[in-house]
C-alpha cells in the first residue's frame, strides 16, 4: 500500500514538473514572439515587407534583365538602325552609309537615352509591383494612400537608381509616410556609357579608336574592337570582374573592296 | 609591247599588256568609266535624307531610302540646313554630364535635349579641356564635366585650365596627406588610417558625443608602437580598389605598408608610411613574388587573390599576390600591354613577307601563301593575361604594322595605300613610302625575254570584290587579241569569274593581262622549231604571270584563306594560231 502511495506521489510530482516545463516553454515562445513579432509576421506573411524592400524585391530581377538587354544592344531595346552581331541587334550610335566618310552621331545624349529606355521598359512592371504592395498592405489591415506622381531613372557611378516619387501613407492605428521609394541596381553601366561616348567622338573625328588607351586608364575594363566586312566596327566593353558588357556599333571611314 | 617582225616563217604572238603604257591606258580608262558610273549614280541617286527608313539620321543615300515623314533634298547633307553638323553639348540642367559630342545634326541634338553649337569638331569654349583634380584622381575634361564628377563623388570642384595636357594633369593628382587618426573607443585607445580632413571630421563628431580627444599623426601608421593604440602588426594582406599593390593590414584592419615578407617583424616598417619607390622591388612588376607585393599594372602585374592553378607561387604571408598579367600565344609569351601582328589561317600576311627589293626572279611575298582572298590582317592585344584579336579592315584595306623596342612589341592597323600603285611610272614615285605602299618590280627578262619593262605594284595585295555576280559584262573589256601574223597566241587573262565582278576586281586584275608572241621557224624538211619566246609555252612562265596577277589583288589562280585552291582556274591561257608570215 505504502509502495502504491509512493508511486502516486511520484506521478503527481512528474505531472507538476511536466506542467512547469510546458508553462516555461509557452512563456518563452510568447516572449520570443513579442520580441521578434515584426520579423516573424513578415516571414509568415501577416505583415507585408517594408514598401522599400517590397518594391526592390519585386523589380530587381526585371530591371536587371532590361539593363542587360540594353547593354548588349547599344542602349536601345528596339532600334531600327542596327548591326546584327552574335544574336544581338547592336544599335549604330554613330553611322554613315557612305565609304570614306566620318560617321554622323546618332545618339549624342546616350546616357539620357538609356535612362529613357529603362524608364519606358519598367513602367508596366512598376505598376504591377506597386499594385501588389498596396494589396498586401490592405490585406494586412492597413489603410493605404498611394499617389503615383512621377518616376525618374538615373545612371550613376556603380549604380542605377529608379526614383519613384510616389508619396505613400500607411495607416493602421498610427500613420507612416514615405515620400519616395528608390530601387537600386548595382551596375557599372554609367562608367561604360561615358567611355562609349569618348570612343564615339574618336569614331566621328578619325573613323577609329584606340582600345589600349582605354584599357590603360581603366584596368578593370576590357575594350574590344571588331571590324566587320561591311565597314561596321563593333565595340565591346567588358567589366573584367563581373563580365558585364556594353556593346555597340559604329560605321565610320569604311573602305569598300578594291577601289 | 613592241612586236618584232623579222621574217620568221611562223610566229606565236606574245602580247604583254602589262607593258606600262598600255597598263596606264587601261587604268585611266577603267578609272574614267568607274568615275563616270559613280558620278552618274551619285547625280541620279544621292539625296540627303534627314532620316532614313532604317532610322539613321542625316544620310546621303538613294531617294527610296528616305523616310517620307522627314525632309529630303537631292543634294549632299553638307549643303542642307536640316542636317547641318555641329557639336552637341550635354550641359543643360543640374545632372548634365558635361560631355561634347562631335558631328551631330542640330535636330538630333535638340530632340535629345542637348545644346547644339555650330562647330562639328566641338571647338567651342564650353568644350575646351582642363584638368579636374579630385583627391587622388585627375581627369582631363571640360569644366562642366569636372563639376559633375566632383558632385558625384562629393568633392569640391578643382578645375585647372593652366594644366594643358592629359599627362601633366594625371601627374598633378596628389594623394591627400594620410596618417594615423587616434581616438578612444569603449575605453580603449584605437586608431584609423585616414586623411587629415576625415580625422578632423571624426573628431568633431566624437567630441560632441564624448570627451575623448582625437589626434592625427601625419605619415604614421596605426601600428606604430609609439602611438600606444590597440592596433599592431599582422600577417594579413589585402588588395585595394584602384591600386595595384598588395598591402599589409594591421590588427585593427587598417592599411599598412606594401607587403614585404622580409619586414613582417620590422617595427620600423610598421611605424611610418613608406612610399612605393622606397619599397621592395621598386621599378619592377614583382609578378609571382612570394615575398614582395609592390605590383605595377604598367609593368605587368596587379594585386589579386592567390589562386593555386593560376599563380606560380604562394605568398609567404597572406592570401594576395602580384598576379602576372603576361599572355601565352602559340607557345610564345607576350608582356601585358604588348600588341603584335598576325595573319589568319594558312596565310602569313605580315609585312616581313615582302622582300625589300623586287629584283628579277625574287619571290615578292608568296602569292600562294600571302594575302590570299578572304584573308585580312589582325592585331593581337595582350592585356590582363588575355589575348584579344582586333581585325584590321577587311579586304586588306588596312595592314598591320609592328615595331619593337627593347623586346616590347607594338602594332597597329593602318590604311593600305595601294590604290595608285599602278599609275606610277617612276621607281622613285613608286617607292615613296610617305605616300603609298607600292613595290617596283623589274619584269625585263623575266617574261620570256620580251622587252617588258618595270611595273609598280601594291606591296600588300588588296582584296577585291570578285564575287558579286551582277550578270553584266565587265566595265573594261579584256584586251582583244592582237597581231595579224600570229599563228598561235598564249594569252594569260584575268580569271573568268571576274567578268561577273561588280567591284573593281576586273579592271585591276585586267591590267595583268599578258600576251606573248612565240615565233616558230618551219624546217626545210617540214616541221616547226621554236625560235623566240619559247618560254611562254612553259608552265614556269604561266606561273610567273599568275604570280604577277596575284600581286595586284585577288587576281589569278589563288587559294582561299583556308589554303584551298580556287576551282575556276583563275588564269586562262589561250593559245591562238597566228598568221604564217611566209604565206
Amino acid at each position: 500500500m505504502q509502495k502504491r502511495g509512493e508511486e502516486r506521489e511520484f506521478g503527481k510530482r512528474g505531472q507538476i514538473t511536466l506542467f512547469v516545463i510546458i508553462a516555461i516553454i509557452i512563456v518563452a515562445i510568447v516572449i520570443l514572439i513579442y520580441m521578434f513579432y515584426p520579423k516573424i509576421a513578415t516571414m509568415i506573411g501577416i505583415t507585408p515587407k517594408s514598401p522599400q524592400v517590397s518594391i526592390q524585391d519585386c523589380m530587381e530581377d526585371e530591371l536587371g534583365k532590361i539593363v542587360e538587354q540594353l547593354s548588349l544592344q547599344g542602349g536601345s531595346l528596339n532600334s531600327s538602325n542596327y548591326y546584327a552581331y552574335e544574336g544581338n541587334k547592336l544599335e549604330y550610335l554613330c553611322y554613315t552609309e557612305e565609304f570614306y566618310k566620318q560617321c554622323v552621331m546618332q545618339q549624342p545624349m546616350l546616357k539620357q537615352h538609356i535612362e529613357g529606355e529603362i524608364s519606358g521598359a519598367i513602367r508596366e512592371k512598376s505598376k504591377e509591383c506597386f499594385g501588389k504592395m498596396k494589396s498586401d498592405y490592405e490585406r494586412a489591415g492597413y489603410d493605404v494612400n498611394l499617389q503615383q506622381k512621377n518616376m525618374t531613372v538615373e545612371l550613376l557611378p556603380k549604380r542605377i537608381i529608379i526614383n519613384f516619387n510616389y508619396p505613400l501613407t500607411l495607416t493602421k492605428g498610427a500613420s507612416k509616410r514615405y515620400d519616395h521609394i528608390d530601387v537600386i541596381l548595382k551596375n557599372n553601366l554609367y562608367e561604360m556609357v561615358i567611355i562609349a561616348t569618348s570612343i564615339l567622338n574618336w569614331e566621328a573625328r578619325y573613323g577609329d579608336a584606340e582600345t589600349t588607351a582605354y584599357m590603360n586608364y581603366y584596368p578593370e575594363l576590357k575594350v574590344e574592337k571588331k571590324k566587320q566586312t561591311d565597314g561596321t566596327t563593333v565595340y565591346i566593353l567588358t567589366e573584367r570582374d563581373t563580365k558585364n558588357k556594353f556593346q555597340f556599333a559604329s560605321r565610320s571611314m569604311a573602305w569598300p573592296a578594291g577601289l | 609591247m613592241r612586236n618584232k617582225k623579222d621574217g620568221i616563217l611562223s610566229k606565236i604572238k606574245v602580247e604583254q599588256i602589262t607593258n606600262r603604257k598600255i597598263m596606264l591606258a587601261i587604268l585611266i580608262m577603267a578609272i574614267s568609266i568607274l568615275t563616270s558610273i559613280s558620278l552618274i549614280s551619285s547625280v541620279s541617286l544621292s539625296y540627303c535624307c534627314e532620316k532614313t527608313t532604317d532610322g539613321a539620321w542625316c544620310q546621303n543615300t538613294q531617294l527610296e531610302k528616305c523616310n517620307p515623314a522627314f525632309s529630303k533634298a537631292p543634294t549632299s547633307c553638307d549643303a542642307t540646313s536640316y542636317c547641318k553638323m555641329g557639336c552637341c553639348l550635354d550641359m543643360k540642367g543640374e545632372n548634365a554630364e558635361g560631355t561634347c559630342m562631335e558631328n551631330t545634326p542640330q535636330k538630333v541634338c535638340e530632340n535629345s535635349e542637348g545644346v547644339w553649337a555650330d562647330n562639328a569638331k566641338c571647338e567651342v569654349p564650353q568644350c575646351s579641356l582642363g584638368c579636374c583634380l579630385m583627391s587622388e584622381q585627375a581627369a582631363f575634361v571640360t569644366q562642366s564635366r569636372c563639376k559633375r564628377l566632383s558632385s558625384l563623388y562629393g568633392l569640391e570642384t578643382n578645375f585647372r585650365i593652366d594644366i594643358a595636357d592629359e599627362v601633366s594633369c594625371i601627374v598633378s593628382a596628389r594623394a591627400d596627406v594620410r596618417g594615423a587618426c587616434v581616438f578612444e573607443k569603449e575605453f580603449e585607445k584605437t586608431c584609423k588610417m585616414t586623411t587629415q580632413k576625415e580625422c578632423q571630421d571624426m573628431g568633431a563628431l566624437l567630441t560632441s558625443n564624448s570627451s575623448s580627444a582625437v589626434k592625427f599623426y601625419e605619415g604614421f601608421l596605426c601600428s606604430a608602437e609609439s602611438l600606444g593604440t590597440n592596433c599592431g602588426p599582422s600577417e594579413k594582406t589585402t588588395c585595394v580598389e584602384g591600386k595595384d599593390e598588395v598591402y599589409f593590414l594591421d590588427t585593427c584592419g587598417n592599411l599598412a605598408n606594401i607587403y614585404d615578407a622580409s619586414k613582417i617583424k620590422d617595427k620600423n616598417y610598421w611605424r611610418e608610411i613608406i612610399q612605393k619607390s622606397d619599397s621592395c622591388g621598386a621599378g619592377s612588376g614583382n609578378e609571382n613574388s612570394a615575398t614582395c607585393g609592390s605590383c605595377d599594372y604598367f609593368l605587368g602585374s596587379t594585386c589579386k587573390k592567390y589562386k593555386a592553378g593560376e599563380d606560380k607561387v604562394k605568398p609567404n604571408y597572406g592570401d594576395n599576390i602580384c598576379r602576372d598579367l603576361s599572355c601565352k600565344w602559340k607557345g610564345k609569351t607576350y608582356s601585358h600591354g604588348e600588341t603584335w601582328c598576325e595573319g589568319e589561317g594558312t596565310s602569313k600576311i605580315t609585312p616581313e613577307s615582302v622582300p625589300e627589293n623586287g629584283a628579277e626572279g625574287a619571290v615578292l611575298g608568296n602569292p600562294k601563301a600571302d594575302n590570299l582572298p578572304g584573308t585580312r590582317y589582325f592585331r593581337l592585344v595582350c592585356y590582363d593575361g588575355e589575348v584579344t584579336l582586333e581585325p584590321c579592315a577587311d579586304f586588306r584595306q588596312e595592314i598591320c604594322i609592328q615595331d619593337e623596342l627593347n623586346g616590347f612589341k607594338a602594332a597597329a592597323c593602318r590604311v593600305n595605300r595601294w590604290q595608285d600603285c599602278l599609275a606610277q611610272d617612276d621607281e622613285l614615285d613608286c617607292g615613296n613610302t610617305d605616300k603609298r605602299d607600292c613595290k617596283w618590280i623589274a619584269l625585263k627578262g623575266s617574261i620570256a625575254g620580251i622587252d617588258a619593262e618595270e611595273a609598280c605594284i601594291p606591296k600588300y595585295a588588296p582584296g577585291l570584290d570578285f564575287y558579286t555576280i551582277v550578270g553584266s559584262t565587265a566595265a573594261v573589256a579584256p584586251q582583244p587579241f592582237q597581231g595579224t601574223q600570229a599563228q598561235q597566241s598564249v594569252q594569260a587573262n584575268a580569271p573568268a569569274q571576274m567578268v561577273q565582278g561588280q567591284g573593281s576586281a576586273e579592271s585591276i586584275c585586267g591590267t595583268a593581262n599578258v600576251q606573248c608572241i612565240v615565233e616558230y621557224e618551219k624546217g626545210l624538211t617540214g616541221g616547226e622549231k621554236c625560235k623566240k619566246n619559247c618560254e611562254c609555252e612553259t608552265d614556269v612562265w604561266k606561273n610567273k604571270m599568275n604570280n604577277l596577277c596575284s600581286f595586284l589583288g585577288d587576281c589569278g589562280v589563288g587559294m582561299n584563306y583556308k589554303g584551298i585552291a580556287g576551282s575556276l582556274g583563275g588564269v586562262e591561257v589561250k593559245i591562238e594560231k597566228g598568221v604564217d608570215e611566209g604565206e
